[in-house]
C-alpha cells in the first residue's frame, strides 16, 4: 500500500503529502515545551481562535439549553405555527407546529454534539488500536489494511439504513452508524503515524533495546501519534455532525419529538418555501457550528505540525 | 403562553422581519425574492376534479410533462402493485369500466354495466366491437377472457383476490363475457374499473410472456414507447385507438420525482404542466401563483391508528392475548378516540386541506350514510375519566410505530401533544416503510399509524382489516357480530341494503375502536394553465389522456 | 514491481469476494423482504410466497450466493425485485448520470480548491490565507442537501436560472444536459473543494521548500512560473487522489444530491433499493461500487508512482 496516508470516505480530512519519510526527523521536544509551543502557534492563528470560540459558546449554550430555552422543545402550539422570528416570545419564530425554534436549536445543538463526540468515541475505541496494530505488527497489517478497504468499498448508507432498521432510529444508533463509517479514516491515519514513528532513530533504538512491543506502542508511539489522533477526532465531530443532518433527512436520525438540527432541517425542507426561516436557522446553526470544527482542526493541525516550524 | 399580536401593526413588522429572514439568506445563496407566506391560507374543503378539454381552445399536438410522485412498479396491469402505475396506465391501458367525477361507475372497453343474474353468480358483461390494440390486434371478448384468466391464474398475479370467488371466464360471442362465480361477489364490478379491468392484447402477452411489463401493449389513447429506470416513462399517441378524435397531445412524459416540494418547484418553474400529491404545506402558495391551478378532491382511503389487539404470532395466525390494556379493554382505546382532535389535527398538521375521518367509508362514496359518517367529539376529559374507570396509570404509555417520512412523523407529533390533554404517553418510533410491513405482520407493536388509499367498493376498505382472518388484519381483530354483517354486504346485490349494512359495520367497529380513523387524505393535483382537460376524480388517478395544450 | 502488482490484485478480489458476501448476508438479515415492499399495501401470503419463489429467496442461502456468483460472472446481476426491470440496464442507465456529476463536482471542486490553495501556500501566514481557509472550510461545513434545497429555491424557483430538477441525457441534448447538472455539481463540488484545497496547500508548501524548486529558483525561474507549473502538476496529483479516495464519499454524496435534484443515478439507485430491500439491484450496486473501489486504488497507486517516484520507494518500504 502506498497511498496509506489517505481519507475515509466522505470524510474530507487532508491527505498529509509526506509519505513515511522521516528517518532524519529529531526526537520529539519534552512534552510542555511542546504544549506550550502549540498553544502559541493557535493563539497566532486567528481562525482557529475564532474557531475556539464560538465551539466554546456552543458547547455551554448546549450543556445550558435546559436553562437557556424559553420552552420545552416539543411543547406544540397549534394556535401559533410560523411565527416569523422575532415575534414577542418566539426570539427566532416557530415551525409548523408553533414549537420555539430557538429552544429547539438549543437541545438540537445538544444532540448534535452528542452525536458527533459519540460518533468519534467509536471510530477512536475501534480505529486507535487496529491503527497502532496494523502500524506496528506488519503481520497484521495485511488483514486490518483487508478490513478497511472492505470499509472503504461499502457504501456507507447500506449500513446506516442496515443500522435503523434493525435497532430503530435513536441517537445512539445514529452516532454508530456514523461512528462506524468513520473508523477506517481512523485506522489509516493512526497506521500511517504509527509506521513513521517507527521508522524514527528514537523508537528504533527503543526497539532494540528489547523493550517489549506494548511498551514501545504505550511509551513511544501512542504518545506521539496523539497529536494525530486529536487532529483526526476535531475533524471528524463536524462530518458526524454533518452525517447525523443527512441520515435524518432520510428519515433514520434521532427519535422525535426530540430535535436535532438534522431533523429540524429535514422537517423544515417540506415548507422552506412558505417559512424560509425554518430551514435557514438550524441551517446556519450547523454550518457554524462544523465551521468552527473545522477552523479549530485546521488550526491545530498547523500548530500541531512539527515541520511548519521548520520554515 | 405568550402569543404573538396579530394586528394589523404586528403584522407589518412581521414582514419586515421575514425580510430580514431573507437577506441572512442572501449571504449563503445568491439571492431572489421569494414571496414569504403569511401563515396558513384560509381553508377550502370544495372538489375541484377538472374540466374536460374544450375542442376549439386547444391545439393539436404537443407534449405534457407530468411530474409523478413515485415509481410505477411493473407496467403488467396482472402484477402491478403499486398505485403509480394505475396513473400511467390511465393513458395507455382502458379497462372494462371506468369511474366518473362522481365515483359511479360508468362503461369503458365495455357498453354497458354488468348483467348480474337472480341468484347472483353468473355476470354478463358486453363488451365493444371494432377496437384494437396498440399493436393492431382486434380487441373482442376473447382477449377479455385470455387476460381475466391470466389473472385469475398467474402466480405472480396481484389481482386474484380483487376479482373474488371466479370459476370460469366464457366468451360466446366476439361481444359478449360471461362470468360464473362462486357465490355471489358485489365488488366485481368495482374491481373491473380499476386494474382487473385492463384489457391486454393476446399476441403481445404470447410474444412476451412474463416480460409483458417491459413494452405493455393494451387499448388505450397513447401506447408506450420506454422507460428509464427511477427517471421517466414515455407514451405516445395511439393511431390505432378507438376514439382518437378525442386526443390532442402527441405525447405524454411521466417524470419522476419523488420529493413533494421540488414537484411543486417544477411546477412553478413549467418544467412539468402536471404534478401529483402535492404537499399541503405547498398548496397555499400554489394557489395563489398565477397560472397554476389546484385540483382537488377527496380520497376513498384514510389514515388511521390501528391497535394490536390480538396478532400474537403474526398475520395469518389465531388472535391471541396480547396482555395489554390497550389490546383487551376497549374504554382504553376508546380514551384514545376521544383525545384525537381530528379538527385541530388537519388544521394543524396539514394545513386544513385533509379532512377529518371517522370511518373507512368515505363521505363521496355512495355506501356512505349518517350511520357511517359517525363521529366521537373531541373531549380529553372524558378520555382521562374512561381511562380512570379503566384503572391503568395515567399517562398512559403508549408506544407507535409509524413510517419514517416527513408528513407522517409532523403528524404523530401532533398527535403526540394531543393525546397528552387526553391523558396518554405517546413514545413514536419512526421506522422506514419495509421495516414496519415486516413489524406489522409479525405483530411486532402496541400501536401503528398507518393508512389505506382506499377502493371504490367499501368491501375492500373493511373486510381485509377487521374481518377474522383478513389478509391484512394486522391488528389482530376478531369480532364474528362485524363479520356477518360484512359477509351479507359482500353478497347483497342491493345497494340499498348494503348502504344499511355497511353504516351498521361501522357501528360495530367504532364501538370497539380496533382501528382509530384519523383523517382522509385529498388527492391535490397541480395543473399549469396552458393545459386544459386535466382532471382528477377521488380515485386519485391523473387524467391526462384527452388533455391538450393551449399554446 | 510484479510481484507486488500479483498481490495488489490478488488483495483486491479478496476484497470484492468479501465485499458481496457481506451485502450478501446482510442484506438478507434486515427485516422485511423485496416480496413483502414489493406488495406493500397489496399483500396477502400466496402473493408474497409466490414473488419468493420467483425469485429464488426461498432457496438455501449457500445456493442463492452460488446461483449469484455464477450468474455474475456471466454478466446478469438479475432482476430489480419491484420494477423487473434487469439489474444490469438499471446499472448502465444510473451509471453515466453519477460519474458525469462526479466529473463536474470535481471540476467545480479543482476550480475552487487548487486556486485557494495555492493562494494559501503562497500567501502563507498573510489574511488571503486565512481568507482561502475560511472559504474553502465554509465549503465543508455546509451540510450539502441544504443547501441544495437553498439553490433550488433561490436559483432555480425563485430566479428561474435553472432547472429545478431532472436530467436530460448529455447525448440527447448536451446543453440542456449540462443546464441541469449546473446546480447538483455545485453542491456536491463545495464539499470536495476544501479537500482539494487543503492537499493542493500541503503539496505546494512541501514543493516549495524542496531543493529542486530552490534550484530552479536559483537558477532564476520566476515566481510565477514556478507555481505555474507547479500548481498543475500539485492538481494533477490531487486530482489522482481525490478520485481514488473520494470515490465513496463521491457516491454518498451523490445519494443525497440526486435525491434533492430527482437525478436518476447511482446514489438514488442504491438509496431506493435499500429501502425496498431490492436484493438484486442492491447486490449489483455494491458489486459495481466495490469493484470501482478497488480498481481506481489500484489505478492510483500505479498512477502515484509514475507521477512521483519517491513514493514508488516508499512504498517498497512499507
Amino acid at each position: 500500500m502506498t497511498t496509506s496516508e489517505t481519507t475515509p470516505p466522505q470524510t474530507p480530512t487532508v491527505v498529509p503529502a509526506r509519505a513515511g519519510l522521516g528517518a532524519a526527523d529529531p526526537p520529539p521536544p519534552a512534552a510542555p515545551v511542546r504544549r506550550r509551543r502549540v498553544l502559541r502557534r493557535l493563539r497566532r492563528n486567528p481562525l482557529g481562535v475564532v474557531g475556539f470560540t464560538i465551539l466554546a459558546v456552543a458547547v455551554v449554550a448546549a450543556v445550558l439549553a435546559p436553562v437557556l430555552a424559553p420552552y420545552p422543545p416539543a411543547r406544540v402550539d397549534f394556535d401559533a405555527p410560523f411565527q416569523v422570528p422575532g415575534t414577542v416570545g418566539y426570539l427566532l419564530g416557530t415551525d409548523d407546529l408553533g414549537r420555539d425554534i430557538l429552544s429547539r436549536i438549543l437541545y438540537g445543538l445538544r444532540a448534535s454534539l452528542q452525536v458527533g463526540v459519540l460518533a468519534v468515541l467509536v471510530a477512536l475505541a475501534v480505529g486507535v488500536p487496529l491503527g497502532l496494530a496494523a502500524g506496528y505488527f506488519r503481520a497484521l497489517d495485511a488483514v486490518i489494511s483487508r478490513f478497511t478497504d472492505l470499509m472503504l468499498a461499502f457504501p456507507f448508507l447500506i449500513l446506516a439504513v442496515g443500522l435503523a432498521a434493525i435497532r430503530g432510529a435513536s441517537l445512539g444508533n445514529a452516532a454508530l452508524a456514523i461512528g462506524i463509517s468513520q473508523i477506517p479514516g481512523m485506522i489509516r491515519v493512526v497506521r500511517s503515524e504509527t509506521l513513521r514513528l517507527k521508522g524514527l532513530d528514537f523508537v528504533a533504538a527503543s526497539i532494540v533495546d528489547g523493550a517489549g512491543d506494548l511498551w514501545v506502542l504505550g511509551r513511544h508511539v501512542l504518545p506521539n501519534a496523539l497529536s494525530a489522533i486529536i487532529v483526526q477526532a476535531t475533524v471528524t465531530i463536524p462530518v458526524a455532525i454533518l452525517g447525523e443532518a443527512v441520515l435524518s433527512f432520510l428519515g433514520l436520525g434521532i427519535q422525535p419529538p426530540s430535535p436535532s438540527l438534522g431533523t429540524m432541517l429535514s422537517e423544515a425542507q417540506q415548507y422552506a418555501a412558505q417559512a424560509p426561516w425554518t430551514a435557514i436557522v438550524p441551517g446556519l446553526a450547523i454550518v457554524v457550528v462544523t465551521l468552527a470544527f473545522n477552523l479549530f482542526g485546521d488550526a491545530l493541525r498547523d500548530a500541531l505540525d512539527p515541520r511548519a516550524s521548520r520554515r | 403562553m405568550s402569543r404573538p399580536p396579530s394586528l394589523p401593526a404586528g403584522r407589518a413588522g412581521r414582514r419586515a422581519l421575514a425580510a430580514t429572514g431573507l437577506a441572512v439568506t442572501c449571504l449563503i445563496a445568491a439571492c431572489a425574492p421569494v414571496q414569504p407566506a403569511e401563515g396558513p391560507a384560509e381553508e377550502t374543503t370544495g372538489q375541484s376534479v377538472g374540466e374536460p378539454a374544450d375542442a376549439g381552445a386547444v391545439e393539436q399536438g404537443g407534449e405534457l410533462v407530468v411530474a409523478l410522485s413515485a415509481e410505477p412498479d411493473r407496467l403488467d396491469p396482472v402484477t402491478s402493485r403499486s398505485l403509480y402505475s394505475r396513473y400511467v396506465f390511465h393513458t395507455m391501458c382502458e379497462k372494462l369500466y371506468d369511474l366518473d367525477e362522481d365515483t359511479e361507475i360508468v362503461p369503458q372497453l365495455a357498453t354497458a354495466l354488468p348483467e348480474v343474474s337472480e341468484d347472483g353468480l353468473t355476470v354478463t358483461i358486453p363488451v365493444r366491437e371494432g377496437a384494437l390494440f396498440a399493436d393492431g390486434t382486434p380487441f373482442d371478448a376473447a382477449a377479455v377472457k385470455t387476460t381475466l384468466e391470466r389473472s385469475l391464474s398467474a402466480e405472480t398475479s396481484a389481482r386474484r383476490g380483487e376479482l373474488g370467488p371466479i370459476t370460469s371466464v366464457e366468451a360466446p360471442d366476439p361481444t359478449t363475457v360471461v362470468i360464473t362465480l362462486a357465490e355471489p361477489f358485489a365488488p366485481l364490478t368495482a374491481a373491473l374499473a380499476d386494474r382487473a379491468g385492463m384489457i391486454l392484447s393476446p399476441t403481445a402477452l404470447t410474444a412476451l410472456g412474463e416480460d409483458f411489463a417491459t413494452a405493455p401493449v393494451c387499448v388505450g389513447p397513447f401506447k408506450f414507447v420506454n422507460r428509464v429506470a427511477q427517471n421517466s416513462i414515455e407514451v405516445e399517441r395511439d393511431p390505432n385507438y378507438y376514439d382518437a378524435d378525442r386526443v390532442f397531445l402527441d405525447r405524454i412524459t411521466y417524470r419522476i420525482i419523488t420529493d413533494a416540494s421540488i414537484r411543486a418547484a417544477n411546477l412553478q418553474s413549467g418544467d412539468a404542466q402536471v404534478a401529483d400529491t402535492l404537499s399541503t404545506q405547498d398548496v397555499p402558495g400554489l394557489r395563489d401563483t398565477e397560472g397554476i391551478t389546484v385540483l382537488e378532491t377527496d380520497s376513498l382511503g384514510y389514515q388511521g391508528v390501528t391497535f394490536n389487539v390480538g396478532n400474537v404470532d403474526g398475520l395469518g395466525t389465531p388472535p391471541g392475548d396480547v396482555g395489554t390494556p390497550v389490546a383487551n379493554d376497549p374504554r382504553v382505546r376508546e380514551a384514545f378516540e376521544l383525545s384525537v382532535d381530528r379538527e385541530g389535527l388537519v388544521q394543524a398538521v396539514f394545513n386544513g386541506l385533509y379532512s377529518p375521518a371517522c370511518s373507512p367509508i368515505s363521505p363521496d362514496s355512495e355506501f356512505s350514510s349518517d350511520a357511517a359518517q359517525a363521529c366521537t367529539e373531541f373531549d380529553p376529559a372524558r378520555s382521562r375519566e374512561l381511562l380512570e374507570e379503566a384503572g391503568v396509570q395515567q399517562p398512559y404509555p403508549l408506544s407507535m410505530i409509524v413510517s419514517n417520512n416527513p408528513d407522517t412523523l409532523r403528524l404523530a407529533q401532533a398527535l403526540q401533544a394531543n393525546l397528552e390533554e387526553g391523558g396518554f404517553a405517546l413514545s413514536i418510533e419512526p421506522v422506514e416503510y419495509s421495516s414496519l410491513l415486516d413489524q406489522q405482520d409479525r405483530g411486532d407493536f402496541e400501536s401503528l399509524q398507518l393508512g389505506w388509499s382506499g377502493r371504490v367498493d367499501p368491501d375492500a376498505n373493511i373486510t381485509n382489516f377487521l374481518g377474522t382472518g383478513g389478509g391484512q388484519n394486522v391488528a389482530g381483530y376478531s369480532n364474528p357480530e362485524l363479520d356477518t354483517v360484512l359477509e351479507q354486504a359482500r353478497t347483497s346485490t342491493d345497494t340499498q341494503e348494503r348502504v344499511a349494512l355497511y353504516g351498521e359495520a361501522v357501528s360495530l367497529i367504532q364501538a370497539d375502536d380496533p382501528i382509530v380513523y384519523l383523517y382522509r387524505q385529498r388527492n391535490l393535483s397541480g395543473v399549469t394553465d396552458d393545459v386544459q382537460g386535466v382532471q382528477v376524480f377521488p380515485d386519485g388517478v391523473l387524467r391526462v389522456a384527452f388533455a391538450g395544450l393551449t399554446g | 514491481m510484479r510481484a507486488y502488482l500479483l498481490r495488489r490484485l490478488w488483495q483486491s478480489a479478496l476484497t470484492l469476494v468479501l465485499a458481496t458476501i457481506v451485502v450478501f448476508l446482510g442484506v438478507r438479515a434486515l427485516p422485511g423482504d423485496p416480496a413483502l415492499a414489493f406488495a406493500g399495501e397489496e399483500r396477502d401470503p400466496a402473493s408474497l410466497a409466490a414473488i419468493r419463489a420467483q425469485y429464488g429467496f426461498d432457496d438455501p442461502l449457500l445456493l442463492q450466493y452460488g446461483t449469484f456468483v455464477a450468474n455474475s460472472l456471466q454478466g446478469d446481476l438479475g432482476r430489480s425485485t419491484r420494477t423487473d426491470i434487469p439489474v444490469t440496464e438499471m446499472l448502465a442507465a444510473a451509471l453515466p448520470v453519477t460519474l458525469e456529476l462526479a466529473v463536474l463536482s470535481l471540476a467545480v471542486a479543482i476550480v475552487i480548491g487548487v486556486g485557494a490553495g495555492v493562494l494559501a501556500a503562497v500567501r502563507q501566514g498573510r489574511p488571503a490565507e486565512w481568507a482561502a481557509n475560511a472559504v474553502a472550510l465554509l465549503g465543508l461545513s455546509v451540510p450539502n442537501f441544504w443547501l441544495g434545497l437553498i439553490l433550488i429555491l433561490y436559483l432555480a424557483v425563485g430566479a428561474g436560472l435553472f432547472p429545478a430538477s431532472g436530467y436530460v441525457p448529455f447525448t440527447e441534448d448536451p446543453l440542456a444536459n449540462l443546464h441541469h447538472l449546473v446546480l447538483p455539481a455545485l453542491v456536491l463540488g463545495t464539499g470536495l473543494a476544501a479537500v482539494v484545497m487543503r492537499q493542493t496547500r500541503s503539496s505546494m508548501l512541501e514543493a516549495l521548500g524542496a531543493d529542486y524548486i530552490r534550484t530552479a529558483r536559483a537558477k532564476g525561474l520566476g515566481p510565477g512560473a514556478l507555481i505555474g507549473r507547479h500548481a498543475l502538476r500539485n492538481s494533477l496529483v490531487v486530482v489522482v487522489t481525490i478520485v481514488g479516495l473520494q470515490l465513496g464519499g463521491l457516491i454518498s454524496g451523490a445519494v443525497v444530491t440526486e435525491r434533492i435534484f430527482g437525478l436518476p443515478g447511482f446514489g438514488k439507485m442504491t438509496l431506493d433499493a435499500v429501502f425496498q430491500r431490492d436484493y438484486p439491484v442492491i447486490q449489483g450496486v455494491v458489486l459495481v461500487t466495490a469493484s470501482a473501489y478497488i480498481i481506481v486504488n489500484f489505478l492510483v497507486d500505479l498512477a502515484y508512482s509514475l507521477i512521483d517516484p519517491r513514493i514508488r520507494v516508499a512504498g517498497a518500504a512499507t
